[in-house]
């Protein structure tokens, strides 16, 4: 009975829950939820991961960076820069898939290297600081795109969004690649102990010796590089890089998803796979909806719900009315 | 004048100061292109209006320190919903009403959730946000004409609605921080909410009260641009809110809370519209106005965090 | 003190402002102009004029083409052209309209984003006298003395004729699944109404899921994905998309699910981009509808008439045509959109 308890108090349970149910529902309403053909994997399952890939990079990093206690609203328009990057690099330069990601994921790099001196460096509000981002990164995208759409046609790069190794979708191992990466380096090293503490106490951390100017430099680059290479696969997705529609509103999907998966916005723990679990709620929601026969603007109400819920329950001050109602009936 | 140029105005002269030399410094490259006629001077704050009237209401969020990000789906949600029960024979008092009603209820229900649980504001107006774009798109997914002969007068009203509206509002909202108890609630609440709570101040109503009024100006917004477009938009008013924070964070308000000015507000929306008008003017590619808005926003924030810093140690 | 002193401040300068009747007087005009170039009376070039075009955005290929085009003209016949790229928004839209009203131009020229909500800013340039061309689309309107010309498609008659091909095609029997363009744009609403018609005449042709994908290759590819994942996506023969870059989305859809796009689902759409073409020779398309982007000439052709004071059509359609795997080598070459 106890472990039971253990389970249900995890953090990672309710989301779990819930992912588990939508995918019911979804497993009720598809007619092709999940199979296996030319050794490739199909189905509306694997659908929600691979449309989900996108929010479960810029999850990752999102995480990180709240934990610091800071918030990180350029990832959408990261995204655009990064497509157009690597767009025109592989229609004006001919360039290859290897440079095209590595000029993508470079810039990627870059702009969380900026959000990142702008928080750590001159002191600015994460919200604002990268609200700047936010703001000028699409008109920087559609400086690189010249305003257009710039589609391609290149098998190696467009296998980052399309392709599949061992039956598995390309997109989704890279998820998986990223968690892994991010993982060590945060528990190899004494980074998620810095991180944590930045987000609890800053000060304190910064009297206690914790380099916390260095670590937010990182996890906003982080951030960073995670939004670039959801923008590689969101272009070599669909062929071609669209820098006014790639990654919109992704970042509040992304914030979303952190929030979901139980870590609370002013900072502190964190669990990455709490980040993708609530990734994937968020996904899993969105692709049940588009296939059931409810209007797809259900979503954005089902989503209202869904924060208000998993912000409610992870208040201490909720929970404590919640319990003083459950005590009061004998 | 002295006092025009203490510590606490010098920020909002400066703003002010930008204003007018951007005015100056864009005629200087179009004075031939008509820049300096009323017309100009004009459409700035017609084009402006509703967006004016949104940051108005944000300051008074950011002022007691929070954030609202359901402005914008709230104008949309207003604007078809006047259109809807326009097409069913609702009168226009009727119809304004109502939506100010919404306003009002949506405001005090996410200040509620703020103020009794201590939710962070991002995510319950975020939320705000979904839910007010979900009904609006649920109830219509493009746009529905409004055809009322009162709307349809207004094109020949001596005042612009827009224009009206964001002087109606800017009055409302100087007399609320400056004149009312309630305006004194938020800045104290703002600046320190504990030393607010031990001074025995209304901290809760006051937060309730404060998201209230946002939407309520959010909802005003929407019967205004109702009015300026003659129709209900279910995608008006995307991304809107940010633009609005946009405004108010030139405006010299800080995010902290507690400190910053309407009149402010009002200067951030005029720079806005000054930086979109200058681009159309100057016939570059539309896609430098946010580069351009984003580098402002920088180098404002910058130099407020300098002067910030510098009369922090006086 | 210092409240009062502000209070009076801002209030006496915005009231100032506000203090803007809703219309004002017309403009004065621009200070450069050209004189008239002398020439042999057929092709004598016309009068230097300056025309202010709010363009859409850069969403598709066509809009692309479209711009291009406008650019191309304006430079071909030596006028000023002010140009401004609305991002998708009408409130962007109405105010570079006000800008090229408080500039001065001679016309303005304009891609409604959506179809209400142009009624105040037209009055403001119809009681300034400049005379308004609508490209492309049109638009919902109480006053159609609002605009003086609309030069375009005939979108209902692109939906008819996809429709009719389409029926053609399957002999009169289809499952067909429909990609809408933006909810509310003239595009889709039209096309939609065309198609419908054009196969109202067969009762085995139904559309049995239609849904937005925001003309966007990629909404086009996640719309269709999840179709194809329903029961009456998985018994669908056919697909009508409101325009080529959904089509193109879908197609990777379709792929990716295993099935063959031209063959086991019959795909028409328009618009007639370079990548549909593409696509017809790959098997993979079947037929694109026209839809012209090419409105530079169109629309100086009008510009220049009503700088001269002559009169002009109300709506000028273009001439476009349908193209499928008979006919479309003859083109491909040409197609450079």
């Amino acid at each position: 009975m106890a472990s039971l308890g253990r389970i249900v108090s995890s953090r990672h349970f309710w989301p779990l829950l819930v992912f588990v149910l939508t995918l019911l529902l979804l497993r009720h309403l598809s007619t092709d939820f999940f199979s296996i053909s030319d050794g490739r994997v199909y189905g509306s399952l694997v659908d929600v991961f691979v449309r989900g890939s996108q929010v479960m990079l810029l999850a990752l990093g999102m995480t990180l960076v709240i934990a610091t206690g800071g918030i990180d609203l350029s990832v959408g328009a990261v995204m655009a820069i990064s497509g157009a990057m690597s767009a025109w690099l592989l229609t004006a330069h001919e360039a290859s898939a290897g440079v095209a990601i590595a000029g993508g994921l470079g810039v990627g790099a870059v702009c969380g290297l900026w959000n990142g001196a702008l928080v750590a460096w001159f002191g600015l509000q994460p919200i604002i600081a990268t609200l700047i981002l936010m703001t000028a990164g699409r008109g920087i995208a559609q400086l690189i795109t010249d305003g257009t759409i710039i589609t391609f046609h290149h098998a190696a790069f467009e296998a980052l969004g399309k392709g599949y190794a061992l039956g598995v979708p390309i997109s989704v191992w890279l998820v998986l690649g990223m968690l892994l990466v991010i993982g060590a380096v945060v528990d190899w090293t004494n980074l998620r102990l810095s991180i944590e503490s930045i987000g609890s106490n800053a000060t304190a951390s910064r009297v206690a010796g914790v380099p916390v100017a260095r670590v937010r430099l990182l996890v906003y680059v982080v951030s960073g590089l995670c939004a670039g290479l959801a923008g590689l696969i969101n272009a070599a997705n669909i062929a071609a890089a669209d820098a006014n529609n790639a990654g919109l509103y992704l970042e509040l999907d992304a914030i979303l998803a952190v929030v979901i998966g139980g870590a609370a916005l002013s900072g502190g723990r964190f669990s990455l796979t709490g980040a993708l679990v609530g990734a994937l709620v968020v996904q899993g929601l969105t692709t049940t909806i588009l296939t059931s026969d409810v209007s797809v603007h259900a979503t954005r109400v089902v989503k209202a719900v869904v924060v208000v819920l998993v912000c409610l329950l992870q208040s201490p001050a909720f929970r404590a009315r919640l319990q003083r109602m459950i005590r009061r009936r004998p | 004048m002295r006092r025009l140029l203490g510590p606490r105005m010098l920020p909002l002269a400066a703003t002010g100061l930008v204003v007018v030399l951007l005015y100056l410094a864009a005629g200087a490259k179009f004075h031939d292109s008509n820049w300096f006629t009323y017309r100009v001077l004009r459409d700035l704050v017609v084009n402006n209006g509703v967006l004016g009237v949104l940051a108005i209401g944000m300051t008074f969020v950011i002022l007691s320190g929070g954030i609202d990000l359901s402005i914008g789906s709230t104008v949309a949600f207003v604007g078809i919903l006047s259109a809807t029960l326009l097409g069913q024979g609702w009168s226009p008092p009727a119809v304004i009403t109502l939506s100010l009603v919404c306003g009002v209820a949506l405001g005090a229900l996410m200040g509620w959730l703020v103020a009794s649980f201590d939710l962070p504001p991002f995510m319950v107006t975020l939320g705000g946000m979904f839910l007010m774009r979900g009904v609006t798109l649920l109830i219509n997914d493009s746009q529905i004409a409004i055809t009322h002969p009162t709307y349809l007068a207004s094109g020949k009203w001596p005042i612009h609605p827009a224009a009206g509206a964001w002087l109606i509002a800017l009055v409302v909202a100087l007399y609320l921080l400056h004149y009312t108890r309630f305006g004194r609630n938020i800045y104290a609440v703002g600046g320190s909410e504990q030393s607010a709570l031990l001074m025995g101040l209304p901290v809760w109503r006051t937060k309730v009260a404060v998201y209230a009024c946002c939407s309520l100006f959010a909802a005003f917004a929407g019967v205004a641009q109702s009015f300026v477009s003659l129709s209900g938009d279910s995608t008006q008013g995307v991304a809107q809110e940010m633009d609005a924070i946009a405004a108010v964070v030139i405006g010299g308000t800080l995010l902290t809370g507690g400190r910053g000015y309407v009149a402010g507000t009002v200067l951030g929306v005029l720079i806005l519209g000054l930086i979109q008008s200058a681009i159309i003017f100057a016939n570059i590619n539309s896609w430098w106005t946010r580069i351009g808005i984003g580098l402002l926003l920088l180098i404002f924030v910058l130099l407020q965090r300098a002067i910030q810093q510098r009369v922090d140690r006086q | 003190m210092r409240k009062m002193l502000l209070t009076t401040m801002t209030v006496s300068l915005v009231g100032l402002w506000a203090c803007a009747p809703a219309t004002t007087d017309a403009p004065p005009p621009p200070v450069v102009s050209a004189p008239a170039i002398d020439g042999p009376a057929d092709s004598a070039p016309a009068q230097k004029l300056t025309l202010g075009f709010a363009q859409v955005g850069a969403e598709s290929d066509w809009r692309k083409a479209n711009t291009e085009s406008i650019k191309a003209e304006a430079e071909k016949r030596g006028h000023e052209l002010k140009f401004s790229d609305a991002q998708q928004k009408q409130e962007n839209q109405i105010k570079a309209i006000r800008s090229f009203i408080a500039q001065g131009v001679d016309v303005i020229a304009f891609a409604p984003v959506v179809e209400t909500g142009w009624d105040a800013v037209l009055a403001e340039a119809k009681a300034a006298n400049i005379p308004v061309i609508l490209s492309d689309r049109t638009i919902n309107t109480q006053d159609e003395t609002l605009y003086t010309a609309f030069v375009g498609s005939d979108f209902r008659e692109e939906g008819r004729r996809a429709g009719k091909w389409l029926a053609e095609k399957t002999n009169g029997e289809a499952s067909i699944l429909e990609l809408q363009g933006t909810p509310g744009s003239a595009p889709a609403n039209e096309r939609k109404a065309g198609f419908a018609e054009a196969i109202a005449d067969f009762p085995n042709m139904k559309i049995v899921k239609s849904q937005t994908g925001e003309f966007t290759r990629a909404m086009g590819k996640e719309v269709m994905e999840a179709f194809l994942k329903t029961p009456e996506g998985q018994g669908a023969t056919a697909l009508y998309a409101h325009n080529d870059d959904m089509a193109i989305g879908a197609i990777q859809a379709i792929e990716a699910a295993g099935k063959k796009p031209g063959q086991d689902i019959v795909i028409v759409s328009v618009d007639g981009v370079k990548d549909a073409f593409l696509a017809i020779q790959e098997g993979k398309l079947n037929c694109t509808v026209e839809c012209n982007p090419l409105l530079g000439p169109p629309i100086f052709d009008l510009a220049e008439k009503l700088v001269a004071g002559e009169q002009v059509p109300k709506i000028t359609y273009s001439e476009e045509g349908v193209f499928d795997e008979n006919n479309y080598a003859d083109v491909i070459n040409d197609r450079k959109y």
